[in-house]
């Protein structure tokens, strides 16, 4: 099977910068140079006069896992304000701020997003993260496993283990769970709060362990690189929504000694506490240490206004932050010797001074890191904003004039507060392609996404050229699917199930045996019930295949 | 005779340290088993050869299935009940419910409901086995039959060595289960009257938070003993406090929960304290999540209209039945030995546990595979957080519920009614 999509402008910054219109040809789900000699063409696709990307990849979104599904079951009356009807080819479903899985892979795709990348998949919890995201149709999928709150490791750090051992530990998490990438959520301090110790500063030591966040940043970066895992150590710094966080991000930076590592939701990372409400932006120094620092990768998790829930595995500070969220209920977990979560929901309103310089700082960082290879463009869906927001989030960063009408609307204390007037950077759509497509591929080490060479993925969104980038964005003509047509100007049109992605980096099994003992004097099941194998996680993640990515260990 | 390793899904607290001899249909459990499994497992070894019935009178599967299908077809206010399956189960249970328009309710629902309904007014800070395992140095035990739907609680959670533990026994405890606690557990017996429950939950809240309060009778509780206990609560270091929903069986159980939950609230701005309510038989948690997942709101829900609802006071699945507004129930059931309700004047298909008999309730009886046992089958924990995969025991034939209900959705695509 052959197809042709004819005439578009190729916008495809994973191979350069040039736009020329040319044919895109597809055989069996996969992009080919050209036909082979008398190749017949089975099916054209007129494309002439649009504009054709790579699919989408959101390499921070809350899909998967416990913490959502509480999200959902504690708010269904913003899910019953939102509810898809069915048609042929969709189940019936909602769409609140904690959507249901249904509606979350068909939004995605209709958006041209073909791969979604759960950032909070607890061990424990990792069965049921993979069938939430199996029960998120049509794109593609993987998860990042946390640690670094876990009593196992937190205790391997505190008796000085070596290296090696802690290494292992991090690939058999991979392994077992099916992962792609580990995360690090504020380290040391979920485990902390269990402790009832209620901030944990960088260089402050656990209460119980003795050992700091940096410890752990450091070790768990450093495992992560000399694995030859493709994406960096994913890392939640301490403090989430602190004012004066500034100091302990920059001081996250520095405990990765150089290592590759992803800052993620940095725009809850970047206040300070100038000004009368002792509450300020410090998006200026830290993007200037991110444009420093080649080592580092960010995604923004801006905030969009209207109501939202978030839900994150940063119990500790959802905890202390619970008492501005609305309406007034949440859920605060601890986790099973392994990690904890907290759902908190949240109305950010345009008119608030915090909220309001909140989404000021999240544009300023967009707008203040200058390689786009290194900033990713999320709202931490649906901590800062659902991600059916990112149409009108292209086109505050793409229309300057546009940034500025928002601008004069917000909280005036806000706005005197921000240099987000004076940044006059738009950006250009090579630039968005970049950081929704080549680059979150290029972190994440999927050779065959997120560009339209030859061998990739016939994942390819036909957009029509707008005025008006949210237009643009918020409903491309066609989606393609490894290579089947999927969406058509925002409606559905088949639902086939997406691969999971993972790595398997090598590792000394003997780390088991230390494990086993754990799980028999801590744990309430066993080491076989908590392994996930490949044949399970298709089962549960409904995937049609996993994609395995290589890793090239590295010795430091 | 072959010894195999078993998680035993009889209770939400899955247990998967079990040893089960296997000979043909018959389980011999050698170790882990609670008197829960145990009466499963002898009544499901004693099975031989169940088959599908019509009208109650043996049928092929093939045959059954297309009864079961015509039946379903020409339904226009459908109910699906029981539900007490595995994730494959369940999300076969609602592609199906999408497809017949169906209201969807797990047989246990309302009982589920009272903790989720305190959820969604309140909120929750909770905890799992394991941070209870081993951190745990105060537990309040709340409730008069918990010990008899998830038997090894204290045997599992309790018992183990570890934090040196306090327990609270709020409401009188089982002799055989206080037998249970360990030795070198310090003990306060309030041994409240159950329906005392919600007051005594909210004098020791007030008593935490230094309101002056006097011991009433609602409490049944001397005030000498609810001091001592608020004394307890606050020198905790990581306090639990265990519940069965099940137990709080009267009006507005919801609000029990909830001054549960206001207590705990309350002693976390000075300690740490969590609630950890027992819950997950009859997998109503796996149910409730994978509907919730799905659709974004939990059940019960409507599927009619091509539209999803959640609304409890609409749709749970009794006062659905009892107020005529449903024209067929279809009752999936592989764990529980519970048979489908006899509902007069209306057909009913039943999948059913293999040694279930339903008589002449149901149009069509399928037996199907009982998850663990005839099937490997996933299933949520009490705890909410473990999703364990209970392998298959024995090779009975019988078909899995999601093979019975993806073979009754795909004869359903074929004809209309
Ligand atoms: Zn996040």
């Amino acid at each position: 099977m052959l197809t042709r999509l004819a005439g578009a402008r190729i916008v495809d910054p994973a191979h350069g910068a040039q736009e020329e219109v040319r044919d895109l040809y597809v055989r069996d789900g996969r992009i080919v140079d050209r036909p082979r000699d008398g190749e017949r063409i089975d099916r054209t696709w007129d494309a002439a006069g649009t504009i054709a990307m790579a699919g989408a990849i959101d390499l921070h979104t809350h899909i998967g896992g416990g913490k959502v599904n509480i999200a959902r079951g504690l708010l269904p009356e913003l899910g019953r304000q939102h509810s898809l009807s069915a048609t042929d080819v969709c189940g019936a479903c909602t769409i609140g701020p904690a959507p249901s899985t249904l509606a979350t892979g068909y939004r995605y795709a209709a958006m041209g997003y073909t791969a979604c990348f759960e950032p909070a998949m607890q061990p424990v919890n990792a069965r049921q993260a993979h069938m939430e995201m199996g029960d998120t149709p049509i794109v593609d999928k993987g998860a990042y496993a946390m640690l670094g709150n876990d009593d196992f490791l937190l205790r391997l750090l505190a008796d000085g283990a070596d290296r090696a051992v802690i290494r292992d530990y991090v690939a058999w998490t991979l392994h077992s769970t099916q992962a792609i990438g580990i995360k690090v959520v504020n380290a040391g301090g979920i485990s902390a709060f269990k402790f009832n110790q209620r901030s944990l500063d960088v260089d402050e030591a656990h209460v119980h362990y003795g050992i700091t966040p940096r410890t752990i940043l450091r070790e768990l970066a450093r495992a992560v690189h000399d694995l030859g895992v493709p994406h960096p150590l994913h890392v939640h710094s301490s403090n989430l929504g602190v004012p004066g966080n500034v100091d302990s991000t920059l001081a996250t930076i520095d405990a990765a000694e150089g290592l590759p590592i992803h800052l993620t939701h940095l725009q809850f990372h970047s206040y300070g506490t100038e000004g009368d409400r002792r509450f300020s932006s410090a998006a200026a120094r830290i993007a200037e240490k991110v444009n420093a620092s080649p080592n580092v990768s960010v995604d923004v998790g801006q905030i969009m206004f209207g109501q939202t829930v978030t839900a994150s595995g940063d119990s500790m500070l959802q905890y202390r932050n619970a008492r501005h969220g609305r309406p007034a209920k949440w859920v605060v977990m601890d986790i099973e010797c392994d990690a904890g979560c907290g759902v908190v929901p949240f109305r950010y309103r345009d008119r608030d001074f915090v909220n309001a310089l909140q989404w000021a700082i999240g544009l300023e960082l967009f707008l203040l890191i200058r390689d786009p290879w290194r900033v990713f463009l999320t709202t931490d869906h649906p901590n800062g904003g659902p991600f059916t927001s990112y149409p009108h989030l292209i086109k505050l960063l793409m229309d300057g004039s546009f940034r500025k009408d928002v601008l004069a609307r917000i909280n005036p204390e806000a706005a005197a507060m921000t240099a987000l007037g004076s940044l006059e950077r738009e950006y250009s759509l090579q630039e968005i392609a970049i950081m929704t497509r080549a680059a979150p591929a290029r972190i994440l080490g999927l050779e065959d996404h997120g560009h339209l060479g030859a061998g990739a993925a016939a994942n390819i969104v036909i957009y029509e050229p707008h005025p008006d980038p949210e237009v643009m964005f918020a409903t491309p003509r066609w989606v393609f699917k490894d290579g089947e047509l999927v969406a058509e100007r925002g409606e559905v049109k088949a639902v086939p199930q997406g691969a999971i992605h993972t790595v398997k980096p090598d590792f000394d099994r003997g780390i088991e045996r230390r494990l086993k003992t754990w799980f028999e004097q801590h744990h309430t099941q066993s080491l076989a019930s908590f392994k996930i194998d490949d044949e399970e996680v298709c089962e549960c993640g409904r995937a049609p295949r996993l994609a395995v990515h290589a890793c090239r260990a590295r010795s430091s | 005779m072959p010894l195999r390793g078993a998680t035993c899904g009889f209770c939400g607290l899955l247990c998967d340290d079990l040893e089960i001899e296997v000979e043909g249909a018959a389980l011999r459990p050698v170790r882990g088993a609670c008197a829960r499994s145990e009466a499963a497992l002898a009544a499901l070894g004693a099975v031989v050869d169940p088959v599908p019935r019509i009208a109650g009178q043996p049928a092929s599967l093939d045959s059954a299935l297309t009864a079961a299908a015509e039946t379903l077809r020409c339904a226009r206010r459908p109910v699906i009940g029981g539900l007490d399956v595995d994730v494959a189960g369940m999300r076969s249970a609602l592609a199906l419910a999408q497809r017949i328009g169906a209201v969807v309710d797990h047989a246990g629902g309302s009982i589920k409901y009272r903790n989720l309904h305190a959820l969604q007014e309140f909120g929750a800070i909770t905890t799992t086995f394991a941070e209870a395992r081993n951190r745990a140095d105060l537990v309040l035990l709340a409730g008069d039959g918990w010990w008899r739907r998830f038997p090894r609680f204290v045997e599992r959670i309790l018992a183990p060595t570890g934090a040196e533990r306090r327990i609270v026994t709020l409401t009188a405890l089982d002799p055989a289960t206080r037998m249970t606690l360990p030795k070198q557990a310090e003990v306060l017996a309030l041994d409240a009257p159950l329906v005392g429950l919600p007051a005594v939950c909210t004098m020791l809240h007030a008593l935490v938070a230094d309101r002056p309060v006097q011991a009433t009778r609602l409490t049944g509780v001397s005030q000498p003993a609810l001091q001592r206990c608020a004394e307890w609560l606050r020198a905790a270091k990581y306090g639990v406090i265990v519940w069965s929903a099940a137990d709080f069986d009267w009006a507005h159980a919801e609000l029990t929960v909830q001054a549960i939950a206001q207590l705990v609230r309350t002693l976390n701005a000075t300690t740490r304290f969590a609630a950890l309510p027992l819950a997950g038989n009859d997998a109503d948690l796996t149910a409730n999540a994978v509907q919730t997942w799905q659709a974004g709101v939990p059940l019960p829900a409507s599927y009619a209209n091509r539209s999803v609802d959640f609304d409890p006071k609409r749709y749970a699945w009794r006062d659905v039945l009892a107020r005529g507004e449903a024209d067929l129930l279809l009752w999936v059931s592989s764990l529980s030995a519970a048979a489908p309700p006899p509902v007069p004047g209306i057909p009913c298909v039943a999948l059913t546990r293999a040694d279930v008999g339903v008589g002449a309730a149901a149009h069509v009886q399928i037996p199907v595979a009982t998850p663990g046992i005839d099937a490997a089958g996933h299933l949520l924990r009490s705890d909410k957080v473990i999703t364990l995969r209970l392998p298959r025991l024995r090779e009975s034939g019988l078909p899995a519920v999601s093979t019975v209900l993806d073979a009754l959705l795909a004869r359903l695509a074929l004809t209309r009614c």
